[in-house]
């Protein structure tokens, strides 16, 4: 992307023009994405598929990918509503950048990203492999970050960005730890297998703990919800597809991937029953006050993922079934309802529900479409929706009377707020300005309500995938019969009872006001928002302070490498016991040449640390080198020794060369003695602790010469690499990979010098 | 490094010597490369020897003159690259015949054509590959020091 930055069109009256062109790098992305959507299709007739191939066979990992029904249902998903999303990008996103006066090419850093996060969303919908899924998982994740800050100068899409990357990276981390966990207990990755061979147990309850956080966190779940109303920074298109399809939906979808493992324990499903029924109440609450149009649908949207929880919680085949189908309808009307948002501020230029009303008569194909959408998401007859509900009534029926009731209550919620969404935009008297709608910008509403009213009148074909994805869940076939039954049955009472609680919720705003801002005071004061925000300005904190210590002058940075290291061998060393640790050997033979080596160090080294002048410090330091190279050369390593004294050779003439480059004056020193005294002080300290830490920790090793060492094989093995020399086949055979990337860093750091002192190689 | 020139110029003796180093110096390292498998030495050695030779040419002609008079120095760069690719292939290619990377040829065990003490075999190329990258980057390193600051100014 670096590249396409660099060739871009020149500044000036030509860009306006272009900023008009056509999109067609969101053309690209659309036509892939239906492209995608047909193979879905097709597969799915087919009867889906598998392939795996080997990813790395050390490790028992594999790329392996399967078509079955849950994949299906989110691959379609993920195409089908991404290629409505993606048209509806490319106008969209080129309107969004003529407003902020930004050039057309800026595309290039949307589009990618999109297609990466449709791509990685089929990935996740087909893995079958508990790492995979990972990989794809954080995946989405690495794409919302950069889809969310898009929008990079604005300081509030840069944190929401973070934010966003930090709550579901983080907690993906457990996913990680999960696959760990069931590897070490059953040796495989494979979820098929990991389902088949993990009995009910300790390990196996941790394990899918451990999942359910990662997939609640992503599907924005209470406590770990707050992410996804700041991640409303991002430009429309994203939030429609982030909320529908993509990022959110990847959590539940790994719920549904390995819900029969969450199954094998009670307290699991329970937690995911009463994590569900909270996040439904807290964002259904929350929702009903909003007053930002994409706020509404955020916290509608941590309410609606609450539901499919919920009912994955309630387990068995009917909440699978209802959960799959429910994901599906969600899907087609959020979607849906984003755009409508979008397509609302770019024709208005407002984003407050208290701002606008009255559009009903000014954009009808709009109103019709949104209130289509919204009554599919508010469950009534005639859509899609209608059965989202029933089966849900069904689910939690069976489950047992509370459940019930938290299901009225959820519905009754839901009914109120998208009432109140729909109702505050297009009725009422006319507020605001109204320019023109693009077409395009409508369009892709229409085509989901009709969708949606399609599925309201012939469901057959959605709960037909429905009960594919919840057979994957529940692990055996599921039969769901949605239909519309005129009689007194209890979903039906259920149904009313939800719409006329809802309807007096829209009739008391008072008391709804009171209630939804005092939950929002409480959730700013004391949520989990706050304490997001504490533990992030307090990490930053601890890190500003010690990279102020580590980089203040030279010798700190030298002295945060020695010091560290020395306490930690010292706390290592008075751990370990003593006993017959440190041996005084005897002096004999070649040693009488090494003694006086070694004092010739031991006074160069003071030259080193009391001499004024530069060059004498140089050469002090070559006479190290030297007398260790003889040292080497005595102890019997003539191949280390020739090496040190070709490299200390050049190494004095570098360092000479260096110096007369630097100016001849010494820089001035700082008049304050005593800050001087301090300094040289905790000079010495450093380099004792240093030191001694060093000393202690060789003597400890030439005293216990490792009996069978490695490279006794080493020795061993040479001649088998047709060598007799043990240090060149070490270095070339042996360890040749860590030669290999020495050698790398070895040109990296001349080019790094080069660029320094003159800024180019030659 | 000070050129040679008005002030404190080297004398004819330690010019001439200095241009002549670089040519012997090549034959030892190519002597501890061949041997190096056998014998104390390695591509390494033999390369911050040779850039040894060059040195004294730095100081005893300057810069400039060591580059009109070594116009081969120029590719000094292309010769360290070269030669990290030459040592990156010697040690990635067997990933192309699907074994393990550092897996020589021929195999431990099979028979090697020997010159002398010179064996023909890929970890020779991997010697070689380190011989050039450290002459091509000590001499950069030389040339980047030995220029007069005037002329390495920004």
């Amino acid at each position: 992307m670096v590249v396409i930055r660099g060739g871009a069109a020149p500044p000036g009256a030509g860009q306006r023009h272009r900023g008009s062109a056509v999109d067609w790098p969101g053309w690209l992305a659309c036509a892939a994405a239906l492209a995608g959507f047909a193979l879905c299709l097709l597969g799915w007739l087919a009867g889906g598929g598998a392939f795996a191939l080997p990813w790395a066979p050390s490790l028992d990992l594999e790329l392996s990918f399967a078509l079955d029904g849950l994949a299906v249902l989110y691959g379609l998903l993920a195409t089908g509503v991404g290629a409505l999303v993606f048209a509806y990008g490319t106008r969209y996103l080129s309107l969004h950048l003529e407003h902020q006066r930004r050039q057309a090419v800026e595309r290039w850093r949307f589009w990618p990203w999109m297609a990466l996060f449709a791509v990685a969303m089929v990935g996740l919908a087909t893995a079958q492999d508990l790492v995979l899924v990972f990989v794809f998982f954080d995946l989405t994740a690495v794409c919302s970050y950069f889809l969310i800050g898009f929008d990079r100068a604005e300081r509030e899409a840069r944190t929401s960005a973070l934010m966003a990357l930090l709550v579901t990276v983080v907690a993906a981390v457990a996913m990680l730890v999960a696959a760990v966990l069931l590897y070490a207990a059953h040796g495989t990755f494979s979820i098929p297998e990991l389902l088949a061979r993990a009995a009910p147990s300790a390990t196996t309850t941790l394990a899918a703990a451990l999942l359910a956080v990662a997939a609640l966190a992503k599907s924005a779940q209470v406590p770990l919800h707050f992410w996804l109303p700041r991640a409303m920074a991002a430009p429309t298109p994203v939030s429609a597809y982030l909320h529908s399809a993509a990022m959110v939906a990847a959590g539940v979808l790994v719920i549904g991937r390995v819900h029969p493992l969450l199954a094998r324990s009670e307290a699991v499903l329970t937690g995911l029953l009463v994590v569900g029924a909270a996040s439904v109440v807290v964002g259904g609450v929350l929702a009903l006050r909003r007053d930002v149009l994409k706020q509404v649908l955020a916290y509608s949207t941590i309410s609606q993922y609450g539901y499919v929880v919920m009912m994955y919680g309630m387990g068995g085949a009917a909440g699978n079934g209802a959960a799959a189908f429910y994901v599906l309808a969600h899907g087609v009307a959020k979607s849906a309802l984003f755009m409508t948002a979008g397509a609302v501020t770019m024709a208005t230029g407002e984003d407050r529900l208290s701002r606008l009303g009255g559009l009903g008569r000014r954009a009808p194909v709009l109103a019709v479409a949104a209130g289509v959408a919204s009554a599919t998401l508010a469950a009534l007859p005639l859509t899609v929706g209608f059965f989202k509900d029933e089966l849900l009534f069904t689910a939690a029926l069976r489950h047992g009377p509370t459940t019930a009731v938290l299901a009225v209550v959820a519905a009754a919620l839901t009914f109120a707020y998208v009432g109140r969404f729909w109702g505050a935009l297009f009725l009422g008297p006319p507020r605001g300005r109204v320019g023109s709608t693009p077409v395009l910008l409508v369009a892709p509403v229409v085509v989901l309500a009709v969708i949606a009213v399609a599925g309201g009148l012939v469901v057959e074909p959605f709960a037909r995938l429905a009960e594919d994805a919840a057979g994957v869940s529940a692990g055996g076939p599921v039969a769901l019969s949605p239909a519309y039954h005129l009689d007194a049955r209890a979903e039906n009472l259920m149904a009313l009872a939800a719409w006329a609680a809802g309807g007096a919720l829209l009739a008391l705003p008072r008391v709804v006001d009171r209630v939804s801002r005092a939950v929002a005071v409480a959730g700013e004061r004391a949520g989990p928002r706050r304490a997001y925000e504490m533990a992030v300005h307090a990490l930053n904190r601890a890190s500003t302070a010690l990279h102020d210590r580590e980089v203040r002058d030279l010798r700190t940075s030298i002295a945060a490498v020695l010091v560290p290291a020395g306490v930690l061998i010292g706390l290592a060393f008075a751990a370990t016991p003593t006993a017959g640790a440190y041996v005084v050997g005897a002096v004999v033979g070649a040693d009488w040449l090494i003694l006086p080596l070694l004092a010739l160090v031991v006074i160069a080294t003071v030259v080193i640390a009391v001499a004024k002048a530069r060059l004498a410090v140089a050469l002090a330091l070559s006479v190290v080198g030297f007398a260790l190279a003889a040292v080497y050369a005595l102890v019997g390593a003539p191949d280390v020794a020739l090496v040190a004294v070709v490299v200390e050779t050049m190494l004095t003439l570098v360092f000479v060369a260096a110096l007369a480059r630097m100016p001849r004056a010494a820089p001035e020193r700082d008049a304050g003695a005593p800050a001087r005294v301090r300094r040289r002080r905790r000079d010495a300290i450093a380099g004792g602790v240093a030191g001694v830490a060093v000393f202690a920790s060789v003597w400890g090793f030439l005293s216990q010469p490792a009996p069978d060492s490695v490279s006794a094989e080493h020795i061993r093995l040479t001649p088998a690499a047709h060598g007799s020399d043990v240090v060149t086949v070490i270095v070339a055979d042996f360890r040749g990979l860590d030669t290999l990337v020495e050698i790398t860093v070895l040109l990296v750091a001349v080019v790094g010098v080069a660029t320094l002192a003159r800024r180019r190689l030659w | 490094m000070r050129p040679g020139g008005r002030d404190g110029a080297p004398d004819a003796v330690v010019r001439v010597v200095a241009r002549l180093l670089p040519g012997p110096s090549l034959m030892v390292a190519a002597g501890l490369i061949a041997k190096g498998y056998a014998e104390v030495g390695d591509g390494f050695a033999a390369g911050v020897i040779v850039a040894l030779a060059i040195a004294p040419s730095y100081v005893a002609l300057g810069a400039e003159g060591v580059e009109a008079a070594l116009p081969v120095l120029r590719h000094a760069p292309a010769v360290a690259v070269g030669g990290l690719l030459l040592a990156l292939a010697s040690g990635f290619f067997p990933l192309l015949l699907g074994e393990p990377p550092v897996s020589h040829r021929p195999a431990p065990g099979e028979h090697v054509v020997k010159i002398g003490a010179l064996e023909l075999f890929t970890p020779l190329l991997l010697d070689i590959g380190v011989f050039l990258l450290v002459v091509g980057v000590l001499t950069v390193l030389l040339h980047q020091f030995g220029r007069p600051r005037r002329e390495g100014g920004r």
